[in-house]
């Protein structure tokens, strides 16, 4: 190459190169920060959707795990991260839970939501040989019996346990809370009969109930569960409860309109494809589509509800 | 038990195509490098690939996950021998003794040993996991959070004390663990404790980064006070017919090999951190049966074989659980049961008869990839025991930078990186003031699940103590523990009695 050539050419990329930079969002690969370890369900959901992402983004789509103090850490730091739309956070319920219990440096308006992804059903299991048989037998059980009925949960303060809070309320009962670290302890404590029942969200307790040594009590959803289509909602009994447990991406408040629009077309394709569909199904998560609006709206309603419950809570 | 065996020939078929044999022999290596790597660990090793086995067939898919994941116990003893630095949570309690045996340029055997001892405890642990594995299942659900907790505490009792040195310091160590092990959200009202308003301590203090800290830069610092010329040739050369166990060094470490099996499988089905209990447990058994205590901590051979055993006995035994309860007990199965489900394969009590293609394939491979490991690892000693020909001079600046990056790969945290270095400070005084770090190991990770069982149970009798006794393994657990406690004043009593009934 000729001096003169290469000047030019030195010269000719100084001036492509700030319009290319603006016209193609990414331009490096794209991070998406888990705030639980690897291998838990919003993980591996979050691994599969990267992987039949990328090619519709153009750019791989890395994940980044950033356990620990319930998702606080990693949604801290999702939250201080720059607003390019490089770095991503993997948002669940407890982004609108935690900030009520405990002093975080983050709520949910700091976050600019791209997309949900999966909306679980919360629901209660029992032992397949539990003396209750329906809904009605063990509300009527809890209301002779207050505080008697042990009902694990997840880990204090966790979705699944303020759910079962929740739904307390609802049918005006009351429960013997134990914590539990994991959804995994908890089913393994009720088969091993230690607690009565416990509240979950699938994939947990899933293939007891499919091998019939756990039974669905009660189904916290607005419709029935794909899996087991004979099980009724607790709405269709007559408790007005519904509450499910989402998992979507969101990027640091800040993120210009444009950059949330290309993750979100490039998402959304990465969940209409077929291989996710099929990890989806096989993992039992139920994929919900909202756009960033309908999200929003979604994460401003929950936070609303789990502020009150929590504070609630907190009086006693 | 015929019909067992008859599956596992068929699964044998299913592990010995090419594909299955490739992939088993690529998930060992993975392993053993993840286990190699300190910080780096089989969950990292095992989550990273998982996206690349989506276009697997699940069987296959499994046995390559699951060989990182035994893979991975080969290997950590690597550094915790050479180094003392240990490669994941088992191999703390290598440390000690295979430190010193690796000082005394018997780093070849111990490597070799740990080899063949996972090796021997990882088939015999197979074979229970095909002829017991439904029962022994069950059994594992009679555990509730009352049997749970007495468990910890006859655990914490009797093996804090592990190495032997001074009990008061000892305890005081443990005491120190169990503190450390408060920080972080309460784990039953969700509050936090002993944060400062900080969101790093929410998550808790990082064990990885106190294990390195007080083991691995501990051991740094105190060598930096050396003079100079000991760091430069104090490096102890492995002569070549030391690189591989003598036949008296095998006989000598048979039994605690066998041991540790036979510990490391009954601990492995209990929910919770099975393999550190395991090995800690093996380390003291080995001591009190041996004719010659005094050598432990000094280099004793049975003082590496046997926890290494253990560890992999446990390792293997936890599949049982999650094969078969469809439950995770530990954090690896954890993310194993998330790559089956993936696939669509869903372990539980269905398992077994729904895809049996996978449960007896992944089964068989785990044979072969036992052997594998053993074959791959034999070669690797005499390299991994020339890196004690670098001088320490050079060698020590490389272990700390590997120790850094090493932590942070395990939570992508730079706070882990300073919580681990201000661990080696501690670790470096306590050496001067000839304190431990295994019992505060141990109580950090006994500390948090003792604190959750306890308050389970309580919340679940309604405040009744009773519950703790009224059940007979928890009351099985509280009482061995009170015989431990009293049995040295028993003795001495006794010594007593028969001075006053023969006066001599």
């Amino acid at each position: 190459m000729s001096k003169k050539m290469f000047l030019s050419f030195i010269i000719l990329s100084l001036f492509v190169m700030p319009v290319a930079a603006q016209a193609a969002f990414p331009e490096k690969e794209v991070q998406i920060i888990v705030p639980y370890a690897a291998g838990g369900a919003t993980d591996l959901i979050f691994r599969a959707l990267a992987e039949s992402s990328a090619k519709y983004l153009g750019k791989a789509v890395v994940i980044v795990n950033r356990p620990g103090g319930g998702g606080a850490v990693g949604f801290t730091e999702g939250a201080k991260a720059k607003p390019d739309g490089y770095t991503l956070t993997a948002v669940i319920t407890p982004v609108t839970i935690l900030p009520h219990q405990v002093k975080t440096a983050f709520t949910y308006r700091d976050f600019a939501p791209i997309i949900n992804v999966v909306d679980d059903p919360s629901m209660f299991l029992v032992r397949a040989d539990a003396p209750w048989k329906s809904l009605k037998e063990f509300i009527d059980y809890a209301k002779k019996n207050p505080n008697m009925i042990t009902v694990g949960n997840s880990g204090a303060g966790g979705g699944v346990h303020l759910v079962a809070l929740a739904f307390e309320r609802a049918a005006g009962v009351k429960f013997n809370h134990i914590p539990f670290a994991g959804g995994g302890p908890s089913v393994t404590a009720l088969l091993g009969g230690h607690i009565n029942a416990v509240s979950v969200s699938p994939p947990e307790g899933i293939s007891q109930v499919k091998a019939g040594k756990l039974r669905i009590i009660a189904l916290f959803a607005d419709e029935r569960f794909e899996l087991f289509p004979d099980v009724p909602t607790v709405k269709e009994q007559g408790i007005p409860f519904s509450m499910g447990m989402w998992r979507g991406l969101a990027a640091p408040k800040g993120t210009p309109p444009e950059v949330i629009k290309t993750l979100h077309d490039a998402f959304k394709k990465g969940m209409d494809d077929p291989v996710f569909k099929k990890n989806a199904h096989d993992m039992s998560v139920k994929l919900y589509y909202l756009g960033p609006e309908p999200f929003e709206k979604r994460m401003a309603d929950d936070d609303r509800h789990f502020g009150n419950l929590v504070a609630e809570i907190k009086k006693k | 038990m015929l019909e067992s065996l008859q599956h596992l020939f068929t699964g044998f078929g299913i592990a010995t195509t090419a594909v299955n044999l490739s992939y088993c022999l690529l998930g060992a290596v993975v392993g053993t490098l993840v286990g190699v790597l300190p910080g780096l660990g089989p969950i990292a090793g095992i989550a990273l690939l998982i996206p690349a086995t989506f276009g697997l067939n699940p069987t296959t898919a499994l046995i390559m996950l699951a060989g990182i994941y035994y893979g991975a116990m080969y290997g950590g003893s690597t550094t915790s021998i050479l180094l003392n630095v240990p490669g994941e949570t088992a191999s703390v309690i290598t440390c000690i003794d295979g430190y010193r045996m690796a000082q005394k340029g018997k780093a070849g055997t111990a490597l070799a040993l740990c080899a063949i001892g996972s090796f021997i405890a990882g088939t015999l642990a197979i074979f229970g996991l095909v002829f017991l594995a439904p029962p022994l299942a069950e059994a594992a659900l009679a555990f509730g959070p009352a049997e749970y907790f007495s468990l910890m505490v006859c655990g914490f009792v009797v093996l804090s004390n592990v190495t032997g040195a001074s009990l008061v310091k000892s305890l005081m160590m443990a005491v120190v663990g169990l503190i450390i092990g408060t920080v972080g959200l309460d784990p039953v009202t969700g509050d936090s404790r002993f944060t400062f308003e900080t969101t790093y301590l929410l998550g808790g203090i990082e064990f990885v980064a106190v294990a390195i800290g007080l083991f691995g830069i501990g051991e740094i610092l105190s060598n930096v006070e050396k003079p100079a010329a000991t760091l430069d040739q104090s490096v102890t050369m492995p002569r070549l017919r030391d690189l591989y166990p003598s036949f008296q060094d095998l006989k000598q470490a048979i039994g605690a090999i066998l041991r540790g099996a036979g510990i490391g499988f009954a601990v492995g089905l209990v929910p919770g951190p099975a393999p550190v209990i395991a090995t800690y447990a093996s380390y003291m058994v080995e001591k009190r049966t041996s004719r010659h205590p005094e050598t432990f901590g000094q280099g004793a051979i049975e003082g590496v074989a046997g926890p290494e055993a253990a560890n992999n006995a446990a390792c293997q035994a936890a599949f049982i659980p999650l094969f078969v309860l469809g439950i995770p007990f530990a954090p690896p199965t954890a993310i194993l049961l998330g790559a089956l489900m993936i696939h669509g394969v869903v372990p539980g009590p269905m398992m077994i008869s729904e895809h049996p293609d996978v449960f007896w394939g992944v089964i068989a491979s785990m044979y072969i990839g036992n052997f594998i490991l053993l074959l791959l690892n034999l070669p690797f000693v005499p390299l991994f025991a020339n890196i004690l020909r670098i001088p320490k001079r050079v060698l020590l600046p490389l272990v700390m930078v590997f120790c850094i990056t090493g932590m942070y790969t395990v939570n992508n945290s730079i706070s882990d990186i300073w919580v681990m270095l201000l661990f080696g400070v501690i670790g470096y005084t306590l050496r001067k003031w000839a304190y431990e770090g295994a019992p505060l190991l141990l109580a950090l990770v006994l500390g948090p699940k003792l604190e959750v069982a306890f308050r389970q149970t309580l919340m679940i009798s309604q405040g009744d103590f009773g519950m703790f006794f009224s059940r007979p393994i928890s009351a099985f657990f509280l009482a061995a523990t009170m015989l431990f406690l009293c049995f040295p004043l028993f003795r001495a009593a006794v010594r007593q009695w028969k001075v006053r009934v023969n006066p001599a």
